[in-house]
């Protein structure tokens, strides 16, 4: 995940690439600072699509307002194109919002102005890029598109869920975004339902080069993204790609160890990278009982996952699931792996 | 579209919008309308002589000899003063002469008066006989003059003229032939000129002439060549054109007529125009009340329309609330916060507006009803500029509502618009903008408290003060209430814990709080206001009439008004006999004697009457009188040393006599005779005018002026026609002893009486029996004369003379009375004195009935008495009721129902705009197991405590506001000579209004409650989004 950030150019001549910088983002809560986000590092190329995956609570919605502009980060920064939005002024973010970057809210009815018709919202998206010059489809272009051409001007209590849902992607495709941030596109809609929006997703992106990025909770909808982010307990936790996961080394050098490894590496444990002399950046992690003193090789079989492409060596007290590199302990029992850059795509 | 989505909302946003319009269009409309109606009232009950104009124009030069001998204007030239402008306002214009005439050759027999041409005159003359005047030297004369003078139709006569001052000895005569006998018929066109009654009364002022009534003639005889007659004068009358005349015209007349009288007093030519019209004082006063009404009427418009703006402003935040979600959209769809706020004001302004049409027809409508129904008079349908402002305020203050309204929303961060739940403040906390608007308004509150602030602001001061008890409520209820459940679920009370709670999470509790404390505290300000408004004129037509009825009789005598009172009202329960003596100027005290039993059960004391106790200190002293009867008195003196010495040295008689009055309460002096020197026996007889029996009032003993008298004698019993009287024992007569006329002391016990005289100088010393008061007991009203001592104090006695009283007790004021007066026991006051001829003698009537009023009428006309003018109570509460000040306050009640109907709208609202998450919390406790019964309960008791903390505060802060307000709200057009102001808390109407409240909003609130519950089914909890 620490590839150099890839620029395009999505619709409207904007840039569509999305990248963060150790973002933080810190909330209160009953008198209580938590942090929602603590250093996360992503980058979506121009006209990308990308699955956040994650338990509830991890930040991915989070992650999703900050792209958006919606939160201010704590800490970090958030690139759209060339535009840093932690810093951004409100203006440039209204315009920002009105051009290159539509969120869709988890809940299709939070997308759309109750009383109005799906023409008249679609055209009621589009009102702030118009004034601003850009020259868009027309509603019912729009609407086509996404495959409700014949319930446009319908009341939005008549739609069904899975057209409300349609709706509310083809409002946030009105300004021809060049990037989509959707929270939970397909949540509650019915296999069909999902597969119709997924399809008008995948559309978007393939034909208008539109970058996607959304949250899902979905193993089916993760399985048929070509990317996958998961974020835990406010860190990229992991990464998949074409559904094999790898675990991504942050930026201050920790390792969170996916979830069926932590069962078997109880805290406490010491573990010791080798490196593995068949290939560069390939190492060889060594896992021992450290009250025993002595290695062995964990029950389950072997313990794994990629390594991001410049390990870091900085010291540090490891987080819970999170392995330090232990350079000065001899590794007294090996699992081997390849370690080495993840394809970007 | 969008108001299709919310047609609830729509509906309650365009009928505040509808209120607020309403309650500023309504002020000025009602205001201007009580102005049209006092108009109308006031130009009603004005006589024509009054609001009609009349100028008279004469001659100021002299002629020869001191007679006029030059014409006056014509009419024509003096109606060219009167400025055309105004002219529209009057009927067409009475024009013509006068001047006083004297039948020649002006002996005895030959009568003077008024001969007078009027325009259109016999229009408005019933011809008896003959026919109207229209020539030269033709008259009408009245009936009287007829039977008085003989000058039946035909005849001719000879008035004298006026020399022409140029050397001329002899005056001139006219000659006058009567063509005919006129009836006057009464109407405006004569402005209050009355042409009869007093043919036959020779005139009180020298030379003492006999008069005859005034007889009409035509304006050629003044005109044709008969020359200029006495005093003649060009006239023209005006009456005025009611129909013509409203609020404006009549300030304008006002304006008008007085540039007029002051440019006209002295015209060119020596001639002297002199208008006469009371229409500037109308005008002044009209002007007076209403600016008296431009003080309530506000004060409490105003209030409700404040009401109706924060009801207006919670709605509005409740909606902008509500529509967070769109507004987030709005923002994230790059619309920024300007397209935000153009999405909410392009919703909420149309419909806020849309109140503005049916608040200003509401407007009319209640000014209609104030027009025909409240208001006397005909007051016209009108739209003026104040109105067309009133407007233009409501459509501003609307604009600048909703736009604040939405602002507040459309500012805050998307990331705040997109949570579900918007936060909210928990605990004590309290917003900026609350703290500002407490801090404002208690500081307004505060400087109008103490004095500080006056005018408008002043005005809205109870409202504002609610305002602030209301918010600060409002914030402490959410904790007290949330801690108050948590501790009664704590004890296991789980329905009242589950209630209150629920009270305490509903984001319209602070709500209702606040809306309910402040429209209790303007239904319990407008009920108070009402009330004491209402309270003071009753009290002050009490001051001012002094009892149900009271009728002056004309004459001095009492014996007869009480003769009368016997046998109209035998028990004295319904009319008692006062007499009001009349100070010898207005600086001094008035003295009304009275009978006090009959007095104190008659006359009406506002603000309570003196106790019984305090009556019984007029009581006469239990001191039999020394009653005579017969015509003819003999008097035995013994053993008497009285001498007399005069300043010279010289030896004096000493004159002994004895004071007696009648029992028509004539006072007499008998004269028995002189004692030259000391005698062992002395026998005196007199005439006695007694034969109805007399009372000895005191023994005389006399001499110069400067002579002492010394000595003791001794009063064997007094002889009459009909008996023996005796004056002992000493205990009857009261010892006089002082410094300037000496001292008189009786001794013995037996029949007879020994006097001890040591006079020192005074022309007579008197014993006084005791019988008579020495000091009349008095009940006191203001501040003793100077030179009082302690409670003794010099009034005027019931003979206009002075007489030494004692304060007994202290009354705040006496009854249709001045401020300075004494109360006294009429039948006391009456011993030794009688009615003096300027007293005034009145009858005091326990009801203001007519058959009673011509019982005593009658009873006294039998009797040779007269009954005067008549004072009703329900007259003078009448003209105290006709006024701006006491229909603006009728106000009051519209007010305060529209407040209560205003906060039962924001319940409805506010249970509209958290139904959902209400029915919600009722439907899990429904899915819990808790039984259908108790969730209704809970629902209906949850809606309570606020309605009850509101009704409470909210009576407070009117009770206080009023407290505050009332002294600057005019109650009355003009203030009473003798206040009888009472600002007090009307308390059983506050109470009435707090209960009222608490009905109307607890029924209210239980229904919401019981709805609530009902719509809790289980389905709820599957509900999601916003």
């Amino acid at each position: 995940m620490t590839t150099a950030p890839t620029t395009g150019t999505g619709v409207g001549g904007a840039t569509g690439s999305v990248r963060t910088r150790g973002l933080v983002h810190i909330y209160r809560s009953e008198g209580h600072e938590v942090a929602a986000l603590s250093g996360v590092d992503l980058d979506v190329p121009a006209g990308g699509m990308v699955g956040l995956l994650g338990p509830s609570g991890a930040g991915k919605s989070t992650l999703l307002n900050l792209l958006a502009g919606v939160f201010r980060p704590s800490a970090g920064k958030v690139f759209v194109g060339d535009l840093e939005l932690s810093t951004a002024a409100d203006r440039a973010l209204d315009r920002m919002r009105a051009e290159h970057v539509s969120l869709m809210l988890q809940g299709a009815q939070r997308n759309l102005l109750p009383y109005l018709t799906p023409h008249d919202n679609v055209r009621f998206a589009q009102g702030a890029a118009r004034r601003a010059g850009k020259d868009l489809p027309d509603p019912d272009e729009v609407l086509a598109e996404v495959g409700l051409a014949d319930h446009a001007h319908d009341a939005l209590g008549s739609l069904t869920p899975g057209h409300l849902q349609l709706a509310a992607l083809a409002v946030a495709m009105a300004p021809r975004p060049a990037v989509l941030l959707a929270d939970e596109p397909t949540s509650q809609l019915d296999h069909p339902a999902r597969d119709r929006v997924l399809a008008a997703l995948t559309d978007a992106n393939r034909d208008l080069g539109t970058t996607v990025v959304l949250v899902t909770h979905d193993p089916d909808v993760a399985a048929f993204l070509p990317r996958t982010i998961t974020i835990r307990d406010g860190r990229v936790g992991g990464e998949g790609r074409s559904g094999e996961e790898y675990a991504v080394v942050t930026p201050d050098g920790f390792l969170p160890l996916p979830l069926h490894v932590r069962e078997h590496l109880q805290p406490g444990t010491l573990v010791r990278f080798h490196p593995v002399e068949e290939g560069p950046g390939e190492y060889l992690l060594l896992a021992g009982d450290e009250a025993a003193g002595a290695t062995r090789e964990p029950a389950g079989g072997r313990v794994g996952g990629w390594v991001g492409g410049r390990p870091s060596h900085s010291a540090g007290r490891p987080a819970d699931g999170a392995v330090e590199h232990p350079s000065d302990h001899p590794p007294d029992y090996s699992a081997r792996h390849r370690a080495g850059g993840a394809d970007r795509g | 579209m969008r108001f299709r989505y919310r047609p609830f909302q729509a509906v309650v946003v365009a009928i505040l919008a509808a209120l607020i319009t309403a309650c500023a269009a309504f002020a000025p409309l009602y205001d201007r309308a009580m102005q049209q109606s006092l108009v109308d009232l006031t130009l009603e009950q004005t006589p024509a002589v009054t609001d009609g104009l009349q100028l008279t124009g004469v001659y100021g030069s002299s002629g020869s000899f001191g007679s006029i001998s030059v014409p006056p204007p014509t009419p024509e030239s003096a109606l060219a003063k009167v400025p055309a402008a105004i002219r529209p306002y009057f009927d067409a214009p009475v024009l013509g002469y006068a001047a006083m005439v004297t039948r020649v050759p002006g002996g005895p027999e030959d009568p003077q008066g008024e001969l007078v041409a009027r325009s259109r005159v016999c229009g408005h003359v019933t011809m008896v006989s003959g026919r109207c005047p229209d020539g030269v030297g033709e008259i009408a004369v009245s009936e009287a003059d007829v039977d008085n003078f003989g000058l039946v139709t035909g005849t001719t006569l000879r008035i004298a003229g006026v020399g022409s001052g140029r050397g001329h000895v002899r005056v001139p005569t006219h000659r006058l032939t009567v063509t005919g006998v006129y009836r006057q018929e009464r109407g405006a066109y004569w402005l209050g000129q009355v042409l009869t009654g007093r043919s036959g009364v020779v005139s009180l002022v020298p030379p003492n002439i006999v008069q005859h009534d005034v007889w009409l003639t035509d304006r050629s005889t003044f005109e044709g060549g008969t020359g200029t007659l006495p005093q003649e004068s060009s006239y023209v009358g005006m009456g005025i054109d009611p129909d013509a005349v409203g609020v404006d015209e009549l300030l304008e007349l006002g304006t008008a007529v007085r540039r007029l009288s002051e440019e006209t007093r002295l015209t060119e030519q020596g001639a002297t125009i002199t208008v006469s019209s009371g229409l500037p004082g109308i005008a002044d006063e009209v002007r007076d009340q209403s600016a008296q009404s431009r003080v309530t009427v506000p004060l409490l418009m105003a209030q409700l329309g404040l009401l109706a703006v924060v009801v207006l402003w919670l709605v509005l935040l409740a909606v902008t609330e509500q529509r967070r979600p769109e507004v987030a959209l709005a923002r994230l769809r790059g619309r920024g916060r300007r397209g935000a706020r153009t999405l909410l004001v392009g919703e909420l302004l149309p419909v806020a507006l849309a109140g503005v049409v049916p608040g200003v027809l509401l407007a009319l409508g209640g000014s209609w009803i104030a027009r025909t129904v409240v208001l006397p008079g005909d007051a016209p349908f009108e739209v003026g500029l104040p109105l067309l402002l009133a407007v233009v305020v409501a459509v501003v203050l609307l604009t600048l509502v909703t736009v604040v309204a939405v602002v507040r929303v459309s500012r805050e961060p998307v990331a705040t618009l997109l949570r579900r739940v918007p936060p909210r403040r928990a605990g004590w906390g309290l917003g900026v903008a609350d703290a500002l608007v407490i801090a404002g308004c208690g500081s307004i509150v505060v400087v109008f408290a103490t004095g500080g602030l006056d005018g408008p602001v002043a005005l809205a001061a109870p409202g504002l003060l609610a305002i602030v008890v209301g918010l600060v409520l409002a914030h402490l209820t959410t904790p007290t209430a949330a801690l108050a459940g948590s501790r009664l679920l704590r004890r296991g009370r789980v329905r009242a814990g589950v209630s209150v709670l629920d009270a305490a999470r509903s984001p319209a509790t602070r709500r209702v709080v606040a809306i309910v404390t402040l429209a209790t505290a303007l239904a319990v300000f407008s009920a108070d206001a009402l009330l004491v408004g209402d309270r003071n004129r009753a009290a002050a037509s009490e001051q001012e009439a002094g009892a149900p009825m009271v009728a002056a009789v004309r004459g001095t005598d009492l014996a007869a008004v009480r003769a009368a009172l016997g046998a109209a009202d035998p028990d004295g329960r319904l009319a008692t006999p006062v007499v009001r003596v009349v100070p010898p100027s207005s600086s001094a005290r008035t003295t009304l004697a009275v009978v006090p039993d009959e007095f104190a059960r008659i006359a009406l004391f506002p603000g309570g009457a003196p106790s019984r106790a305090v009556w019984r200190r007029l009581a006469a002293p239990d001191t039999p009188p020394v009653r005579l009867s017969g015509t003819r008195l003999t008097a035995d003196l013994e053993d008497s040393s009285l001498g007399s010495v005069g300043v010279g040295g010289d030896r004096r008689p000493v004159e002994v006599g004895i004071d007696v009055v009648t029992a028509s309460g004539e006072l007499l002096h008998v004269r028995l005779g002189d004692l030259m020197r000391p005698v062992a026996h002395a026998r005196f007889s007199a005439e006695l005018g007694c034969g109805d029996g007399c009372f000895v009032t005191g023994l005389t003993f006399g001499s110069l002026p400067g002579a002492s008298i010394d000595g003791t004698v001794t009063f064997a019993p007094l002889q009459t026609d009909t008996g023996r009287y005796p004056l002992g024992p000493a205990g009857r007569w009261a010892d006089v002893q002082d410094a300037d006329t000496g001292v008189v002391r009786a001794t013995g016990s037996g029949p007879d009486l020994t006097v001890e005289v040591h006079g020192t100088g005074a022309d007579q010393v008197t014993l006084p029996q005791t019988w008579v008061p020495t000091r009349l007991a008095a009940l006191v009203a203001g501040d003793l004369p100077p030179g009082s001592t302690d409670d003794r104090f010099t009034m005027t006695g019931i003979d206009g003379q002075e007489q030494t009283a004692a304060r007994a007790a202290t009354l705040p004021r006496v009854p249709a009375s001045l401020p300075d007066t004494s109360v006294v026991n009429l039948d006391l006051a009456l011993r030794g004195r009688e009615v003096a001829a300027t007293d005034q003698l009145e009858v005091w009537f326990a009801t203001g009935d007519r058959d009673l009023l011509d019982r005593v009428t009658s009873a006294l006309h039998d009797r040779g008495m007269e009954v005067g003018s008549v004072t009703r109570l329900a007259d003078v509460r009448r003209t105290y009721d006709e006024s701006t000040a006491a229909w603006s306050l009728q106000l009051a009640a519209l007010v305060g129902g529209a407040a209560l109907l205003i906060a039962l709208l924001v319940l409805a609202v506010s249970a509209a705009s958290s139904w959902r998450f209400r029915t919600r919390d009722l439907a899990a406790l429904r899915m819990a197991g808790v039984p259908g019964r108790s969730i209704t309960a809970m629902s209906v008791a949850a809606q309570l405590p606020a309605v009850l903390v509101g009704v409470v505060a909210g009576t407070a802060a009117g009770v206080y506001g009023a407290h505050l307000a009332l002294p600057i709200v005019p109650l009355f057009a003009d203030a009473p000579s003798v206040s009888t102001l009472d600002l007090d808390v009307a308390w059983g109407p506050v109470l009435l209004a707090a209960a009222a409240a608490l009905v109307v909003l607890g029924v209210g609130g239980a229904l919401i409650g019981r709805v609530m519950a009902r719509r809790a089914g289980l389905p709820r909890l599957r509900e999601g989004g916003p």
